[in-house]
């Protein structure tokens, strides 16, 4: 049971990697600051590097959601398996659908369900769920978005340049965000590697702790943090690519000025909210910037539909994940067997979803078309492929359905959108 | 419930952003003003960008204190 749930745990910790290479890389990628296979190499090197920096276990597994400690009840390694295994399916599902959503949501919504399906519900603490999840979930994307908001409204006007007397267009040397944008988006990888592979060092020493083999009160073994790093950085290398056209295309084209503005809220927020006791997801906060970004510049839409489809994803993020969790700590319950089934239809589900998206790959050379020299970022016009995926969600909503509503745009709104986009960049110049 | 952290995180991320992106947005506009043709000084207008973009290169490191908990604790 122990040697399972540590390689869950990693697993886990991969899927968190690949899940979250947008959150700092994809408005880079988009604009064209970083080739997008030098950017995930960037953010892999960062992930490793951020996960050996900080080594401090964390006090708590669910950080207060659930009863935990002397006083309330104790944290069994199954539970942290069925909380894994909710967590690694709604970080596959969310992926498969191209979705951002928080992985550490992911993990709370199946330690819950665990805990709800193994103890009770007695074992939640309501308080603490909607202080740490569902306020943030709230408040994270509004913070980011309406600075990230202000900052591109600041970054436009400081660098709009007009001749006095004929009033047209001087040179603005926008592009000179680029250089910018690789700073900030390298802080937010940083981050998020200090922060990310923590979680899965505290349970995999937790698990350690609780099978006997380590002392209680003692920090992650070496071993256990090579692990974890290794597996972030090797996650994050892998990409989620599909998020990352999300983010960096998806929701509104990202010009330099406007990606710097974004990362440099995401970065900020982040930072903010790690050091001063408001615990924000990292995906929101970067979703936010996102969103609040695209509407700070004139020209831009942002295709809220895909907003909305964000929003719906994040609403089932803690029951999704619950739901295989208690699913889970059932079969986990009935003994062995009930182990061996639940690890088996993990992961034939998780070898099926990454099956399943073979069928239309989106890699590094297909997430997000960047014009090299000019500004605009263009859509793909691939009809024949957006018509395979249109088939594909069609199939889909037999299995799973909450994914019927957040399907990915039919080829006529992917068509529109791009018409957008050639219309927004002529008024652009 | 953390209304006054959430007020605080809150601040801190507008006050940190908008510091940021003004100082490199001034910095890519003095760039773009020393770069025109007709221009008297573009020596002084270049090296006030470069002060503006060392100071965002200081936001960027006293972000890595924050994040390095070898330095911040």
């Amino acid at each position: 049971m122990v040697a399972l749930v540590i390689a869950l745990a990693l697993f886990f910790d991969f899927t968190n990697g690949f899940h979250d290479t947008a959150n700092a890389m994809a408005t880079p990628i988009a604009t064209g600051a970083i080739k997008p296979k030098s950017a995930v190499t960037l953010a892999a090197i960062l992930n490793l590097v951020g996960a050996f920096l900080s080594t401090e276990v964390a006090k708590t597994v669910s950080g207060g959601i659930i009863r935990e400690g002397s006083d309330g009840i104790q944290i069994t390694p199954d539970i942290i398996f069925a909380g894994l295994m909710g967590a690694i399916l709604w970080n596959m599902i969310t992926w498969l659908k191209g979705l951002p959503s928080s992985s550490s949501h992911a993990l709370f919504g199946g330690l819950i369900g665990a805990a709800v399906a193994g103890i009770g519900f007695h074992s939640i603490k309501l308080e603490g769920l909607l202080q740490k999840v569902i306020l943030p979930a709230i408040f994270a994307p509004l913070i980011a978005g309406i600075v990230a908001y202000i900052c591109t409204r600041l970054a436009y006007a400081l660098t709009s340049r007009h001749d006095p007397e004929t009033g047209s267009k001087l040179t603005q040397k926008r592009g000179g965000f680029r250089t910018g944008q690789i700073f900030t988006s390298s802080l937010v990888a940083l981050a998020h590697g200090t922060n990310d592979a923590q979680k899965t060092m505290g349970i995999i020493t937790l698990v350690l702790i609780a099978a006997g083999t380590q002392d209680p009160g003692s920090g992650p073994e070496f071993w256990v943090i090579a692990a974890c790093a290794f597996a972030i950085a090797i996650g994050t290398y892998a990409g989620g690519w599909r998020i990352i056209r999300t983010m960096g295309a998806g929701l509104t084209e990202v010009k330099p000025a406007q990606g710097f503005a974004a990362e440099t809220s995401t970065a900020s927020a982040i930072l903010a909210s790690s050091h001063l006791g408001f615990a924000l997801s990292t995906t929101q906060v970067a979703s936010g910037s996102v969103i609040g970004s695209g509407m700070g510049r004139k020209g831009t839409s942002v295709r809220w539909s895909m907003v909305g489809k964000i929003a719906l994803g994040w609403l089932f993020t803690l029951p999704a994940a619950g739901l295989v969790g208690a699913l889970t700590a059932l079969l986990v319950k009935t003994g062995t067997v009930g182990v061996l089934i639940a690890a088996i239809a993990g992961t034939a589900a998780v070898l099926f979803m990454f099956f399943y998206s073979r069928k239309s790959a989106v890699g590094h050379h297909n997430a997000i078309e960047v014009e090299e020299a000019g500004q605009a970022v263009k859509f793909r016009k691939k009809k024949g492929l957006a018509r395979a995926r249109a088939k594909a969600r069609a199939q889909e909503k037999n299995l799973a359905p909450e994914s019927s509503r957040t399907g990915l745009g039919t080829p006529d709104a992917e068509a529109a959108a791009s018409a957008d986009a050639d219309t927004s960049k002529e008024t652009q110049r | 419930m953390k209304w006054l952290e959430l007020v605080t995180v809150a601040g801190a991320t507008l006050v940190a952003a908008v510091t940021v992106v003004v100082l490199y947005s001034l910095g890519v506009r003095l760039t773009a003003i020393a770069a025109d043709s007709r221009q008297a000084s573009p020596g002084v207008k270049k090296s006030f960008a470069y002060i503006c973009f060392g100071l965002c290169g200081f936001a960027v490191l006293f972000g890595l204190y924050l994040i390095i908990p070898y330095f911040s604790g």
